[in-house]
């Protein structure tokens, strides 16, 4: 699929309405779009809806050795994908310079901010480690990636749950959640990323772009900070110059978007987990509003199969019996067996309908020969055109000549191991003969 | 009404989980829905019919495509041979003769495995297609079946159910006539429990187009 | 275009690629060489849709009479540059099948037989030869009339998971490299490639053909790897069948060094003088069919036919004619007493090709 490019009467349109102070969806400037957060059955999964933007995100763990410059720390693992069905033009598998930038700026935010005791993953120093694997698929794409993706990874962080383990000794024990529940990770603090626009060189600014307002923006500035008002990372792109006042502005909004935020995935987490205690249904099933028109549930639904036995009885029993018949195999030498005809050829020479190839193989410059064997493919149908044939017969011998090399390798081989002593010069002998019965033939 | 169900399924039938259906949850592709069987989702996306890239165009027909995005990870050998199974399915019953040199392009993300992926696949893409509304010749649904050792039949297995059995076989079947568009096992079984599997899932076809049906028809209505 | 000029076509592009352009070549052979992926139909030919209406059908004197002939050496030898300088009968049935190739087929079916000879549930010459690599530890060649196919096994050494202590394992993988066929490129696997190897992993899988148990030499320290490589050398279609076959007895020409592992030194030490065969549990054989029409099911289809057919399924089964794998990648949808008798037509193909591989490796038993 193609992306679709942005007219410029829809840019001009876009920044005429961003000087009079509006915007196309009504917010007002500073203004956010509402988050939404999801949680599905597995602990550590989750979607965030940023307005139309959906990202979903999955951490897994394994057990592995650790880095050799760190014996004692976990490994955090983050990847950022965007995937095909978020946006056309999205192509599968290609690192395009929009997902580099994005996977560097969520490791920046999550990874090197520490938020995650690393230290607390490590089992047995310098040879197990947890490896935590935090994976992201941007799902539909309506601008501010970047914010939407720190949300999910961080949610997803704070409810994933590692297996218990135990070390006694060297042995290290791996508990099921049947046998000990399993443990959440120990988190620092929540950094989470608040993305501003800036238009016509910095005079006007948005927060949380769309993705029309992204397509003509001048310049992008994100910072990640954590509700204690730590900024955890600062990143401004695009090529604009930023002064000093607007970056401090662009901080204080971000202090409170991210207290806002850091409130609301707390409450969901507490609902999650108050639900998951009581007993009650979770997951992405729930998630979806009952009342929704383009939404449709049905409950556990009965199918009955008592009568598939018979049915199935019925088909096997009017079916044709397998055939008793079969056909024989044939030795050929050592090796070498055949079912099917053609079973005069040498291996390499294939079957009856294929002489043609094969007359031209065997035809390495014996030109009486190979004419003779022309004469006798060819020979009952078409004669007249054997002559007006050569050339081509002449343009292929170089390519055949490749070729070749297998009817007089292959059995050579099998004979070696057959211990079947049988020396070339029998094999040549064979190909005549053999090229006497087709004359004869 | 666990032990209800239970009851039933010892007795020699059996039951589809909960299913649910979302259209369109999603606002950049032409069409897109989410299916979800119980703990297992998948979230279907479609761009299309439009303009082919150079080489993937064919002249007398639209060429579809499938991709199966997984959960974790990147997608390997498994996928790309779902894929191939997911495409030629749609290939199947895709009308694509009426939109020649174009491109349509399914995309399917697993969003949670709790078991019967591959029949969870085959119904989201189904209802993508629908969502879109390309013409089919007929609508397809997936089924996967499970033979317990004990030598009872499960329909719509959980991953642990698909984990204890023996056999699991999973079918497309299509609306038109309830034959079998795609098929694909894991593990052995017998023909009879083969042909007995087919039955089933013919049978639990029923189920789940009426559940289509229904759901179409609250997407169109007017409340 | 038959089999055999088919086949000759792919090669002659081979070699106009690798040498480059000749100047000297004949028209028709540059034609061939630019026609590799456009499709069958000829567009270059002004005289097509006449001798479409022009053409007697051969069939129409009888199909018994045309089967032998179809088979027989004048009609498939017949190039396409010939038809613009003599109009045979058998021209123009080439000219047909250039033309219209799926119509030209149903023709052939309905009288119960195929282009190439062949009746409808029957199979090309199957030759299998065991030992064709010498530096492998166990080898197959398999050919399907023009599809062939070659496995080697290669057994590394390796140390088991924790999980898995006493098992070994089989990593099957099957490439489509560019000189088997005009439609694949060079580079990584390709879809169908992909999904071969998949397949056959599958078939490993569900039939239990080794006990991975049995590739194990010291519990939880070291165990046997069999990397079973399957290349196609010639694609002419039916090649999940042919590489299920070519694994097979691959794997049952493997023969194994007997490794012990030293109780004082802990190394192991491989004795390549002793050498044990594998214990083949199973005989899966794969059996594959082209769906014509939506109705009609051939065996074994060649890569024609599965161009022109709606839809393929194979079927896998074992001695004890359990079904080890029915794969249907979509396609034309089939009821189940159709399926059931693609069952049946397989059974007695695995009884066929059993019979073939016990014969081959009984030929070459050291007595």
């Amino acid at each position: 699929m193609k992306p679709s490019p942005v007219s410029n009467c829809e840019r001009r349109f876009l920044l005429r309405a961003i000087e009079e102070g509006k915007r196309l969806d009504g917010r007002q400037c500073y203004d956010y779009r509402n988050v939404r957060i999801s949680f599905g059955t597995e602990y550590g999964c989750c979607i965030v809806e940023l307005g139309k933007t959906r990202v979903l995100a999955q951490v897994s763990c394994e057990l592995v050795p650790p880095k050799p410059s760190r014996p004692t720390e976990g490994i955090l693992f983050v990847n950022l994908e965007l995937s095909p069905m978020a946006a056309p033009g999205l192509e599968p598998g290609r690192q395009s310079d929009l997902l580099v930038k994005l996977n560097r700026q969520i490791e920046r935010c999550l990874r090197n901010s520490r938020c995650i005791d690393t230290e607390s993953l490590c089992v047995v120093a310098g040879e197990k480690v947890w490896q935590i694997r935090l994976d992201m698929h941007l799902l539909n794409h309506d601008g501010n990636i970047i914010d939407a993706a720190s949300i999910a990874g961080i949610v997803a962080l704070c409810h994933f749950r590692r297996p218990d383990v135990s070390v006694q000794g060297e042995e290290v024990t791996v508990y099921t959640p049947e046998e000990r529940d399993p443990v959440p990770l120990s988190i620092h603090h929540m950094p989470i990323c608040v993305s501003f626009a800036f238009f016509q060189q910095g005079t006007y600014l948005l927060v949380d772009p769309s993705e029309r307002e992204e397509r003509v923006m001048d310049g992008l500035l994100v910072i990640a900070m954590n509700k204690h008002q730590e900024i955890c990372t600062i990143d401004s792109s695009g090529g604009i110059v930023l002064l000093k006042n607007q970056v401090l502005r662009c901080s204080k909004i971000t202090a409170v978007k991210v207290a806002e935020i850091t409130e609301l995935i707390q409450k969901a987490l507490e609902n999650d987990q108050k639900v998951r205690k009581e007993g009650g249904k979770f997951g992405f099933a729930e998630s979806i509003p009952n009342q929704k028109i383009t939404a449709f549930k049905m409950e556990s639904a009965a199918v009955d199969t008592n009568n598939v036995e018979e049915q199935a009885e019925e088909i096997i029993t009017k079916a044709d019996p397998p055939s008793e018949v079969f056909a024989n195999p044939v030795l050929y030498t050592p090796g070498t067996a055949q079912i099917g005809e053609g079973i005069e050829n040498s291996w390499g020479d294939f079957e009856e309908s294929e002489r043609e190839e094969a007359a031209e193989e065997e035809g390495e410059g014996d030109a009486t020969a190979s004419e003779c064997q022309k004469m006798e493919i060819e020979g009952t149908s078409i004669i007249e055109e054997t002559k007006t044939d050569e050339p081509i017969l002449l343009s292929d011998s170089e390519e055949e000549e490749v070729v070749i090399l297998q009817p007089q390798e292959l059995p050579k081989k099998t004979r070696a191991q057959t211990n079947l002593k049988q020396g070339s010069t029998s094999k040549k002998a064979f190909i005549k003969r053999r090229k006497k019965k087709r004359a004869a033939h | 009404v666990a032990m209800e169900l239970w009851g039933y399924r010892a007795m020699g039938g059996s039951c589809l989980r909960p299913f649910s259906c979302e259209l369109g949850p999603l606002s950049r592709p032409d069409g897109s829905a989410a299916f979800l069987q119980g703990d297992t989702s998948v979230l279907a996306a479609l761009y299309g019919p439009a303009e082919a890239k150079g080489n993937r165009e064919l002249p007398e027909r639209a060429a579809l495509e499938v991709l199966l995005r997984p959960k974790t990870g990147l997608p390997g050998v498994g996928e790309r041979s779902r894929e191939q199974l997911l495409r030629r399915t749609c290939e199947a019953v895709v009308l694509g003769r009426l939109h020649p040199r174009c491109a349509v392009s399914v995309v399917l993300q697993v969003v949670a495995d709790g078991g019967s992926l591959l029949s969870c696949c085959l119904n989201a893409a189904c209802m993508g297609l629908l969502d879109a509304g390309l013409p089919l010749a007929s609508l397809f649904c997936g089924v996967t079946c499970a033979l317990h050792p004990d030598g009872s039949l499960i329909l719509d297995p959980t991953t642990r159910q698909e984990q204890e059995a023996r056999a699991v076989l999973t079918f497309a079947i299509d609306s038109a006539e309830k034959k079998v568009l795609m098929a694909s096992t894991k593990g052995a079984c017998s023909m009879e429990e083969m042909q007995q599997c087919i039955a089933a899932a013919q049978s639990a076809a029923d189920t789940i187009f009426q559940f289509y049906r229904d759901s179409i028809r609250r997407r169109y209505s007017k409340s | 275009m038959t089999a055999a000029a088919a086949g000759r076509d792919s090669g002659s592009s081979i070699a106009a690629e690798e040498s480059g352009a000749e100047p000297q070549a004949p028209p028709y052979r540059a034609a061939t060489a630019t026609r590799k992926r456009t499709p069958r139909r000829c567009r270059e030919w002004p005289l097509a849709g006449e001798l479409a209406l022009r053409c007697r059908h051969p069939l129409a004197a009888g199909a018994r009479h045309h089967r032998r002939h179809a088979a027989g050496k004048g009609f498939r030898s017949v190039t396409r540059w010939r038809h613009l300088q003599g109009g045979s009968g058998a021209a123009m049935a080439e000219a047909f099948k250039t033309v219209e190739p799926l119509e030209y087929y149903r023709r052939f079916l309905k009288e119960n037989c195929r282009p190439d000879g062949r009746e409808l549930g029957e199979f090309r010459t199957t030759t299998v030869n065991i030992g064709s690599i010498t530096t492998a530890d166990g080898s197959a060649l398999v050919k399907f009339g023009n599809t062939t196919v070659i496995c080697g096994v290669k057994a590394e050494l390796a140390t088991p998971t924790e999980d898995s202590a006493n098992k070994g394992y089989i990593v099957p993988n099957v490439e489509l490299p560019s000189l088997c066929s005009p439609r694949f490129r060079s580079g990584p696997p390709g879809e169908e490639a992909q999904a071969a190897s998949q397949f056959i992993a599958d078939v490993i899988e569900n039939s239990q053909i080794i006990a991975k148990e049995d590739l194990c030499i010291a519990n939880g320290k070291l165990v046997w790897v069999l990397y079973c490589d399957i290349i196609c050398m010639d694609y002419d279609g039916n090649l999940l069948d042919a590489s299920a076959f070519a694994l097979l007895a691959a794997l049952k020409n493997v023969q194994l060094p007997s490794v012990t592992i030293n109780e004082e030194t802990g190394l192991s030490e491989v004795n390549f003088k002793q050498k044990n065969p594998l214990m083949i549990r199973k005989h899966p054989v794969a059996t594959s069919f082209a769906i014509f029409d939506d109705t009609l099911l051939i065996v074994d289809p060649n890569a024609e036919e599965e161009d022109l057919a709606t839809g393929t399924v194979t079927v896998v089964t074992d001695e004890e004619d359990r079904l080890c794998s029915v794969h249907k990648p979509g396609g034309s949808p089939l009821t189940g007493a159709k399926l059931q008798d693609c069952i049946t037509r397989a059974i007695t193909r695995q009884r066929e090709v059993k019979k073939l591989i016990d014969k081959v490796i009984n030929s070459i038993k050291p007595k």
